[in-house]
């Protein structure tokens, strides 16, 4: 898969209020955020920047179900058509003793399938570098970013000028 | 509105119900046995789960504190009115005490002196097992919850009075709140075998203290719901939101799924080692009682894990209202179906023993016809358990309108009041 590479215009800011603030700003005045990056999830930032809820939790509901049916239809056939043993005394087809391996399977498929999903819609894998803007928005900086492939200058000075109005503490340009 | 009043129109209502539980209680004394097993069990049976939910509310309570958690803050007068219920409902059980020291119930088979010289089983567990142990332990323990949701609530009040910035109060009010943890935890344990675990003497089993607390914790959530959505329709409770509602929801449906692992740890162990004197107690139950026991686990698990799985449905009254009326019958029935097959094959040995007849033989030869009030739950167990609820909230209403409903110098006040759960949501920031 092949790339054109993007100038991204960014401004760092200290705070999440300030950040909240600048996107409220943007928004008034129309401007098109490409990204923010944040270290940690900040609460009310998805509905400013449009963003639809998670569907990850629906494919781990599917998943989990799916472990469920797995485990216990397996152990079913196993017990009873497969290799038929009688354990201590029990039934065959025991039900209390498949529930624990059926609870193990659940979560095992759920978890892993919704990680493998998760990388998949992030784009991510093993021995894929993915760009970062600056290694300071892992740790305490807050990040707005901006698409600014053949900008005008008048365009970019705009985004300039928000930056510093909406108290950014520093702005960069990097070609990702 | 931060002060609470409680007005007579809701203290009518409250009594009347308490009237009607009254009826209840003793149409079911006339309609019963000769021995009253079901008015006994019935009265004990109440006894125990409210008095077990004000227990558990200061466990909750002391825990949290402990924890250094902050969002509960907003809630946590109705915690401590709660625990208070601890006072009446050690006066209701010092009536239970008083059957056991005095025989004049048949409750428990290990206080039939005669039934014990004959049983090496009860023989060997009547050190434990006995009307000392029984009254005084009970007595004692009890006291000692109450002193310590007495000192909970003394150092909460004369905060909102007293407080400081150097929150002198909250300090000591850590040290009582950790102190009272593993008391809590040990004590429990041994007032639940004796007074329920007992019921069915012979049999045993290490996991059922943690089982019933899960059963009183998860009641006392789905409570603690009720009531304050109730306070909030009434105008009461503006800064408790639906983000706290929210948190106390995903402790409802967390410890139902917690509940519903001990039951089967329980469960399977016994299946599984398939010893008879282990296995009597469940195969009692899913023979004779297949309503309560398979009913017991759609109420408390199937019911509340599906439909509290969603974010939304934590989010909503409705689905909250309608889950919690659902598990707070569920762990009644839970507790239901705990004692009454126990009590009930007691008391048909004691009758059939009292009639001349081999106690045993003589239950078996009769077999376990259906009966109200024993295979399932009859309106008569309903009245009485509405009677009790309208005592239980008429003392936790009279216990709120001594305090502001918001403990204003709280450290945690601040926290509480910004709580904000929902990355997703709209209200950004503070």
């Amino acid at each position: 898969m092949s790339r054109e590479n993007k100038d991204v215009l960014y401004g760092l800011y200290d705070d999440e209020q300030d950040l909240l603030k600048a996107v409220d700003q943007a928004n008034a005045g129309h401007l098109e955020i490409m990204d923010v990056f944040t270290p940690f999830p900040v609460h009310g930032l998805d509905p400013k920047l449009g963003l639809a809820e998670s569907r990850l939790h629906i494919a781990g509901f599917v998943y989990g179900a799916l472990g469920t049916l797995t485990a216990f239809l397996f152990m079913t056939w196993v017990f009873t058509r497969d290799w038929p043993i009688i354990f201590g005394g029990k039934p065959y087809w025991s039900v209390p003793a498949f529930i624990p391996i059926t609870f193990e399977v659940t979560v095992l498929m759920a978890s892993v399938g919704m990680v493998v999903t998760f990388y998949t819609i992030c784009g991510m894998a093993p021995g894929i570098v993915n760009p970062t803007l600056d290694d300071r928005i892992t740790d305490d900086k807050f990040c707005i970013a901006f698409d600014v492939t053949g900008a005008e200058d008048a365009d970019k000075d705009k985004l300039k000028s928000f930056f510093t109005a909406s108290g950014a503490s520093e702005v960069n340009t990097k070609t990702i | 509105m931060n002060q609470f009043t409680f007005d007579s129109r809701l203290k009518t209502f409250l009594i009347g119900f308490m009237v009607l539980g009254l009826v209840c209680l003793g149409l079911t004394f006339l309609v019963d046995d000769e021995l009253h097993t079901r008015f006994w069990t019935n009265y004990l049976h109440n006894t125990v789960f409210f008095l077990g939910i004000a227990f558990m509310s200061l466990f909750i309570l002391t825990a949290f504190t402990t924890a250094w958690a902050g969002w509960h803050t907003v809630v946590k007068r109705l915690w401590e009115a709660y625990s208070l219920f601890m006072v009446p409902g050690l006066i209701l059980l010092l009536v239970v005490i008083a059957g056991v020291v005095g025989h004049f119930h048949h409750l428990y088979h290990w206080t039939d002196a005669e039934a014990v010289a004959n049983d090496p089983v009860l023989d060997g567990k009547s050190s434990f097992l006995n009307a000392g142990w029984y009254s005084l332990g009970s007595i004692i323990i009890v006291g000692i919850w109450i002193f310590f949701a007495w000192k909970v609530r003394q150092l909460s009040l004369d905060e909102d009075v007293n407080g400081t910035t150097e929150y002198k109060h909250h300090h000591i009010l850590r040290v009582w709140s950790a102190a009272f943890l593993p008391i809590a935890g040990f004590s429990s344990a041994a007032v639940i075998w004796q007074w329920i675990m007992s019921i069915d003497a012979h049999w045993y089993s290490t996991l059922y203290a943690w089982y019933t607390g899960a059963s009183w914790f998860v009641a006392a959530m789905a409570l603690t719901i009720l009531t304050v959505i109730f306070l909030k329709s009434k105008g009461y409770m503006d800064h408790v939101s639906i983000e706290h509602l929210h948190d106390i929801g995903k402790y409802m449906f967390a410890f139902s799924i917690f509940w519903a692992y001990l039951w089967f740890s329980q469960y399977m162990l016994i299946w599984y080692g398939n010893v008879g004197e282990e296995t009597v107690y469940f195969h009692h139950r899913q023979q004779n009682y297949p309503v309560l026991f398979y009913g017991n686990l759609i109420l408390n698990f199937v019911a509340p894990f599906f439909i509290l799985m969603r974010n939304d449905t934590k989010r909503k009254y409705g689905t909250l209202v309608f889950t919690s009326i659902v598990v707070f019958f569920g762990h009644w029935w839970d507790f239901f179906q705990m004692i009454k097959p126990g009590a009930r094959l007691t008391a048909m040995e004691a009758i059939a023993h009292h009639a001349g007849e081999h106690g045993h033989e003589a239950v078996e030869a009769a077999g376990l016809p259906f009966a109200m009030g024993f295979t399932i739950p009859g309106l008569l167990e309903l009245g009485t358990m509405l009677g009790f609820l309208a005592l239980f909230a008429y003392v936790v209403f009279d216990r709120l309108t001594k305090a502001s409903l918001i403990p204003k110098n709280d450290p945690y006040l601040a926290e509480s009041l910004h709580h904000h759960v929902e990355i997703h949501g709209d209200e950004g920031g503070h």
